[in-house]
């Protein structure tokens, strides 16, 4: 080398050049990946529903369908598995557009609410209260919760749970009464059905254990 | 023996460049680091060019 | 604290406004912690009075508050010193911002505390709640907030245009933009939860994992000059690997919060390599500071010119912020983040053992630190010694907090193992771990813990209002 020592690693200006670049292209790859994801977590469309298309996010009309959260061999972890069976909500079979609607209704009740400073919903939020991500499939709503409400269907005991939370204690700590109306709740349940139909990449992990173990009188079943 | 490393995409969407560089032992997060990495090696070369430069003036 | 501000310039006098109601924000964040953490043992505790779910989010609320006005304050207070210029640019303008952010605040509070909830429509999201944790505040005062924060912004921008153009005052600059920017990112509603988390994440991660890392590491840099006179290029030089180190793995760092959101499996990889990076730059900062340290305290022992530090408390808690920003967010941040471990603990008291600590020691400390240099302008003070309440402060505090940490993160243990590995999740699996004896008797340890930093708080309090007029005393004596 031609010219004099001269040390790179105590220059400010390699060092400003250096991060400069780094944030630049962190920020462009964020912004690339998060256009790669945008596609893939919107919403489905009922068509997509009805030829079998997964989505990861499915449209609001899934609530028409069965849906269950199953082991899936090649991914190694558990994953929802939507229909082909029909399952419609309070009975009844909605319409896209119904649907939506009442999913909107849902979203924002569970916001107005402030569901999410107890509950955890996809993992995130209070660790007060039990995470919501699958509580549409929880044993709880199988046979114990009907029972406790006098409803026939989950659903309806969800609605009447969701309405007055504070007369149906399942543990010290209780839900309060939040003013919910028959409606709203009706909302939240198809908001709750929706959400457990995500595919969430496996989380929460082992939750179709609980549910057989729980149905067969497991370890812990009370 | 199968030891999942290098695995066909198993992902919900598959047909999309970033699925397809994640093809196994942590192949997408390696060219992510790679091509943020490298790039400083030129300024490192570039700033001690200068900064020799500036010395013999 | 309270007075003898007089003859400082306009940028300290609103620095020490904004630092006053941090102050009293931050104790009513402890507050409200405490009553969230008796809920855990007497779940009737104000039941159907103040909820769980409504301190808790006056607990979180006031945390991000406290902290960016004691961020912005710290702004105010190194604009004079990094510009050469006493009064900014549109002083005025800046003045009016922080009552009407102070009015919004307490508007906001007092809904949040008496309003609490409202019906499931649009009208509830604008006026009452947004319902989604950290950024619950309505969106009449998102758009305040952004309103008053462009202001501060054009006070910042502008007066650095004008003055000096110092590294650190250059990486201040762009940094806030990215900070105020990246609050926009969460000011929409969408009926698709995963839409709504991706961007929720955006805002939380990009600021407490991205920007505020990088305006912790520009404040660490100006406290070491003002407070063992540093030399500048040392600083700013450490100051660009900090960014480079810290954008470098925070911002595609985000990625570990797209694991299980309904987000693509390809962010597994992205979220994990990166995200493991991000205690690196922290590791960089804890050195750096140190190295420092004793570098310009060595060169004053050797000139016989004693001790290099001028101002005891401040130093002590940039120190404190140097550990505890790597122990906290990183070793804390670390022990959760690849997502064969995060799939059972995400969403459990292991977030809360790390977001504790984390913030504590990322942010709290360094950003108290950055008050006791406002008292030391404040009364025009060459030297501020510790007295015996800021060193009983620095401990409660610290030690209070790591006990707390290491009761979450008992209990999270607790919750992880018997709640998600052995029962698999869901409702009665929940309840199952969260009454068993270890998770119960960790949550006595993380209130008792809690008190103790509250004590910590009083003595802080008590010594920020004090300190000044003795340390003033002791130097005319």
């Amino acid at each position: 080398m031609a010219g004099k020592k001269a040390s790179v690693w105590t220059s400010i200006s390699f060092w400003r050049r250096s991060a400069a670049w780094v944030t630049g292209l962190a920020t462009i790859l964020l912004i690339w990946l998060t256009f790669d994801t945008m596609a893939q977590i919107r919403m489905g469309t009922d068509q997509e529903l009805k030829e079998g298309i997964k989505r990861r996010i499915p449209a609001p009309t899934v609530i028409n369908y069965k849906i269950d959260y199953k082991y899936d061999e090649k991914r190694g972890l558990e994953a929802p598995v939507i229909g082909p069976e029909k399952q419609p909500l309070f009975g009844k079979e909605l319409s896209p557009k119904e649907a939506a609607a009442l999913l909107h209704l849902g979203k924002l009740t569970s916001q107005s609410k402030n569901c999410m400073d107890c509950h955890t919903l996809l993992g995130n939020g209070g660790y007060y209260a039990p995470d919501l991500t699958k509580a549409w499939l929880d044993p709880m709503w199988e046979q114990t919760m009907p029972a406790m409400t006098g409803k026939k269907t989950k659903e309806e005991a969800m609605v009447a749970f969701l309405m007055h939370p504070d007369k149906y204690p399942t543990h010290a700590r209780m839900m309060p009464n939040l003013g919910i109306t028959e409606q709203e709740a009706k909302g939240l349940v198809a908001f709750l059905k929706h959400m457990s139909s995500i595919d969430t990449n496996g989380y929460p992990r082992g939750f179709s254990k609980t549910i057989k173990e729980f149905q067969t009188g497991g370890t812990y079943a009370k | 023996m199968n030891f999942h490393m290098f695995e066909q995409c198993h992902d919900v969407a598959c047909n999309n460049f970033f699925a397809w560089l994640n093809q196994g032992p942590l192949t997408l997060t390696i060219v992510l680091h790679t091509i943020i990495i490298l790039p400083m090696f030129w300024i490192y070369f570039s700033e001690k060019k200068k900064l020799q430069q500036g010395k013999e003036d | 604290m309270l007075n003898k501000t007089a003859h400082l310039s306009p940028s300290k006098q609103l620095a020490m406004n904004y630092f006053r109601v941090a102050i009293v924000l931050f104790g009513a964040q402890l507050l409200f912690g405490l009553v969230i953490g008796l809920q855990y043992l007497f779940p009737g505790f104000l039941y159907e009075v103040v909820d769980f779910s409504v301190a808790r989010m006056i607990h979180i609320n006031a945390l991000v508050v406290w902290m960016l006005y004691a961020m912005i304050g710290s702004v105010y207070l190194m604009l004079p010193d990094e510009t050469g210029i006493e009064k900014p640019v549109g002083m005025g303008l800046g003045k009016l911002a922080f009552w009407v952010l102070t009015a919004a605040v307490a508007v906001v509070v007092v809904v949040f505390l008496f309003i609490q909830v409202g019906p499931g429509k649009e009208s509830s999201i604008w006026f009452i709640n947004e319902g989604r944790e950290y950024l619950e505040a309505p969106r009449w005062a998102d758009i305040g907030i952004v309103v008053v924060v462009l202001i501060f912004y054009a006070n910042v921008f502008f007066t650095y245009m004008k003055g000096k153009k110092t590294g650190i005052m250059t990486v201040m600059v762009a940094n806030l933009m990215a900070v105020a920017g990246l609050y926009l990112a969460g000011m929409f509603f969408t009926d698709n939860i995963s839409m709504d988390q991706y961007w929720w994440w955006w805002v939380i991660h990009l600021w407490v994992e991205a920007t505020w890392e990088v305006f912790v590491g520009t404040l660490a840099a100006y406290a070491l000059l003002r407070v063992i006179g540093a030399k500048r290029e040392i600083v700013e030089m450490w100051l660009w690997i900090e960014v480079l180190m810290l954008f470098g793995s925070g911002i595609l760092g985000l990625g570990h919060h797209y694991f299980w959101i309904g987000t693509p499996e390809y962010w597994w990889e992205i979220g994990a390599l990166f995200s493991s990076l991000e205690p690196v730059p922290l590791v960089a900062m804890f050195v750096h500071v140190l190295y420092d340290w004793g570098k310009e305290q060595g060169a004053h022992e050797a000139g016989g010119k004693g001790n290099a530090i001028t101002n005891g408390p401040t130093m002590a808690w940039v120190t404190v912020n140097a550990f505890g920003n790597f122990l906290g967010a990183g070793i804390w941040g670390f022990f959760h983040t690849l997502p064969q471990v995060n799939i059972y603990t995400h969403g459990s008291q292991f977030t809360a053992a790390h977001g504790h600590l984390a913030f504590f020691g990322a942010y709290a400390t360094i950003l108290v630190g950055m008050m006791y240099l406002g008292i030391q302008d404040s009364y025009g003070l060459k030297k501020l010694k510790a007295t015996f309440k800021s060193k009983m402060a620095l401990f409660l505090i610290t030690f209070g907090m790591l006990g707390m940490a290491v009761a979450l993160t008992i209990a999270g243990y607790e919750q992880v193992l018997v709640e998600r590995a052995e029962l698999g999740a869901g409702w009665q699996a929940f309840f199952t771990a969260q009454n068993l004896p270890w998770y119960v008797q960790a949550m006595v340890w993380r209130e008792i813990m809690g008190v103790v930093v509250f004590l910590g708080f009083v003595y802080l309090v008590w010594d920020l209002l004090t300190i000044g007029k003795v340390e003033a005393a002791a130097e005319e004596a």
